[in-house]
């Protein structure tokens, strides 16, 4: 038997669309920097993931989970408009649980001009709204603080911020770290008298790491 | 006989007016029209009447009450053969062609088919008039370059007229009474230099003149039947008996006074019904008929290049009061798909009372809004679809969980941390307000509480979570005199003892239990 015959059928066994390589796989795409030297080093692509979802777990607000994105959400309202979005650089917040200060914000660099908060009166609205911002293709970014989500809503986010080139940030507590969740990137960030303690729970493309001190 | 020109101005507004001589020297007498030449184009419409009851009817007969008793105004031409003719008393029709159809007429039906001519005349010129019951003129001298001349214009216009249905009297000529003349007297005339105005309507009986029948008599008492023996009497006189406003006509249907006229303008506001033989409760069939509304409405919009922000719904009931439904939008727009979208949102919600016997459907002010260019995606990837702008997003969103519900924010100039901000409406028509300016050197928490929190405290230090360790400050902030809604507060930055950064104040005005109360004010995100 020629050796020939061998490798051609092993190569048309790998044709078949069902056999998947992980060599083959894509590397990350580019990630959208933190600002945050340590950080973009620990994240596959060199940052945040763009058109993705990403959970950031708190353990109590006031720790800095809003500077750590601010960087990043500064750059994308001052980003040149993309070739295919509309009017993009938007950031939408769903349900804050508070309310974001223009002043602080202007300091850290957004535009005021392209923010949208939204107030649903309950849990599906959340949701909702998160889902038709994410999916419209004008907010470069949605931040939503949802009451659940499990891991049907998380997966659909997900879909949402590939249709609409967007990147999702969803806050959740600390007790849903063992909640299944479809998001790219998953973070915890707590604080002790110690100091700030931000971990990679999840990375797609990436590896699990624990930081101090980012913010 | 010779006419002598007006010597005050009431009569006549006139000045060194060459004395109508109406021998020979019509060229003297035709003086210069306005500077620039203007060419009407008059249609006129004799079966208006018969015509606006529609076609199909071919044993047709209008009649219409004329002192107490009906008489055949019109009749189809089928009718006329029959020996039906216009005078006779209906039953004297009837008993010519019992099959004939007797219309009562309708002067409103007749007004609303002639304005719909006019808007479709439109097309030919952007100057139309509706000059009568049943004339429409168009300036066309702009319009000849575009329609390939004016034989090809005339051909395009009596073609159009006829397609719908409607057998016109054609003229042209440089003054709009004298075309409506001539028409009137089913002259096929086209008269494009001021000149030849006295020569075509010379000859003219009076009768094309639609003066009253009283002065036509008299007139022809006098054994003047057409206009050229009526610019031959000596003005004074024939002002005096006829009265100025004749005088006045004759003069501007040969250009000698201007004769300005009003634009007809076609409505800008949408309003259409919907009437259904039975009523209606099936709400999926409202919604299609509500689709078609809307189709129509964007078909409407579409054609002036206008966009409304704002339309209404109304669903009326046999019984119970009619049942609105506005919408409005963030921005102009006119596609029905995204009308659509919004009223679906909304119609989920209305309560019916009862099944619904008719929609109406009314579209709000208008605005200009021109079309957009489609892109061109050649640049290999699937272009995106169902994108929308901000506004569409903050309009689909607002529909579900309210207006107040979806805003912006701003930033404003008030050292008051509760004033320093205001939230913004996204769908105000202004652009983004002038913001205040950004201050440097100053700490401001990215998490405003939206009232300040009253914080418990030992030995006159405030706790949270435990005991505050303050990191900065105090901080100053005073007064604001000016809208009785003053502070006095010092404002530390402090971190609790599980490590949240906390904007927290104490109040020098007010005393709580003999102690200074500390709140907390926000929270540093």
């Amino acid at each position: 038997m020629p050796r020939n015959s061998d490798t051609s059928s092993l190569e048309k066994l790998l044709e078949n669309p069902r056999v998947w390589r992980a060599r083959s796989q894509p590397g990350p795409a580019e990630g959208l920097s933190s600002g945050y030297a340590q950080l973009d080093r620990m994240l596959p692509g060199g940052g945040w993931p763009r058109q993705a979802l990403t959970e950031i777990l708190v353990e109590q607000y006031g720790i800095g989970e809003l500077q750590l994105l601010m960087p990043a959400l500064a750059s994308l309202c001052t980003e040149e408009p993309g070739a295919e979005s509309v009017e993009p650089g938007w950031i939408a917040w769903v349900a804050p649980p508070f309310q974001p200060y223009p002043p602080a914000l202007q300091k850290c660099g957004i535009n005021l001009a392209r923010m949208l908060i939204v107030r649903p009166r309950n849990a599906s609205e959340v949701l909702w709204s998160a889902e038709q911002a994410l999916s419209s293709g004008t907010c470069a970014a949605v931040l939503l603080w949802p009451h659940v989500l499990d891991d049907q809503a998380s997966r659909r986010l997900q879909l949402a911020a590939e249709k609409g080139g967007s990147w999702a940030i969803a806050f959740r507590p600390l007790s849903a770290r063992h909640e299944p969740s479809a998001a790219a990137l998953r973070l915890e960030l707590s604080a002790s008298h110690r100091g700030k303690r931000l971990a990679i729970l999840k990375s797609r493309g990436g590896s699990p790491a624990v930081l101090h001190d980012v913010v | 006989m010779t006419m002598r020109p007006a010597r005050r101005p009431p009569v006549i507004a006139r000045d060194n007016a060459p004395p109508p001589d109406t021998s020979a020297q019509h060229s003297q007498y035709a003086l210069p029209l306005a500077k620039e030449e203007r060419l009407w184009f008059c249609v006129y419409l004799p079966n208006l009447p018969l015509e606006a009851c529609g076609p199909g009817d071919k044993d047709l007969a209008v009649i219409e009450e004329q002192q107490g008793v009906h008489r055949v105004l019109l009749a189809s031409d089928h009718a006329r053969a029959a020996g039906v003719l216009p005078g006779q008393s209906p039953n004297a029709a009837l008993a010519l062609l019992p099959t004939l159809t007797l219309e009562e007429r309708s002067v409103i039906r007749e007004q609303q088919v002639l304005e719909l001519l006019a808007t479709w005349l439109e097309q030919f010129s952007s100057f139309v008039c509706v000059a009568g019951p049943d004339v429409l003129l168009l300036e066309i001298a702009g319009s000849l370059r575009l329609f390939g001349g004016l034989k090809s214009l005339r051909r395009q216009v009596a073609k159009g007229l006829e397609a719908q249905g409607f057998g016109a009297s054609l003229a042209i000529a440089p003054t709009p009474l004298a075309a409506t003349w001539l028409a009137r007297g089913r002259r096929r005339a086209c008269i494009r230099e001021p000149a030849n105005v006295m020569a075509a309507l010379r000859n003219l009986p009076l009768s094309c003149l639609d003066w009253p029948p009283t002065v036509l008599e008299s007139l022809a008492g006098m054994g003047i039947t057409d206009v050229g023996d009526c610019l031959r009497l000596p003005r004074e006189g024939f002002a005096r008996r006829f009265g100025v406003k004749r005088l006045l006509q004759l003069d501007r249907a040969l250009g000698h006074l201007p004769d300005p006229r009003n634009s007809w303008r076609a409505p800008e506001r949408f309003c259409a019904d919907f009437e259904m033989t039975e009523e209606q409760s099936d709400r999926e069939l409202l919604l299609t008929i509500c689709h078609e509304l809307l189709h129509a409405h964007e078909q409407f919009l579409l054609s002036r290049q206008l966009g409304t922000q704002r339309l209404l719904f109304t669903f009326f009931h046999l019984k119970a009061k009619a049942t609105s439904l506005p919408l409005g939008g963030a921005r102009a727009d006119r596609a029905a798909g995204h009308w659509y979208e919004l009223l679906r949102l909304r119609f989920e919600k209305l309560v019916l009372p009862e099944p619904v016997i008719a929609i109406r459907l009314r579209g709000g002010t208008t605005q200009a809004l021109n079309g957009t260019s489609g892109r061109l995606a050649f640049d290999g990837r699937a272009p995106r679809e169902h994108y929308y702008s901000m506004s569409q997003l903050a309009e689909r969103l607002a529909a579900r969980i309210g207006n107040e519900s979806v805003h912006g924010v701003n930033a404003v100039a008030d050292h008051r941390p509760q004033y320093a901000w205001s939230t913004r409406d996204l769908f105000a028509a202004r652009a983004v307000d002038a913001l205040a300016r950004v201050r440097q050197g100053i700490e401001r928490p990215l998490w405003l509480l939206p009232e300040p929190e009253l914080l418990s405290t030992d030995n006159g230090y405030p706790l949270h979570q435990g005991k505050l360790r303050f990191v900065s400050g105090p901080e100053r902030l005073e007064t604001g005199w000016w809208d009785e809604h003053g502070i006095a507060r010092d404002y530390y930055t402090a971190i609790s003892p599980r490590g949240a950064g906390l904007w927290v104040f104490r109040n020098r005005d007010r005393h709580h239990g003999g102690e200074a109360a500390w709140y907390l004010h926000g929270i540093f995100g």
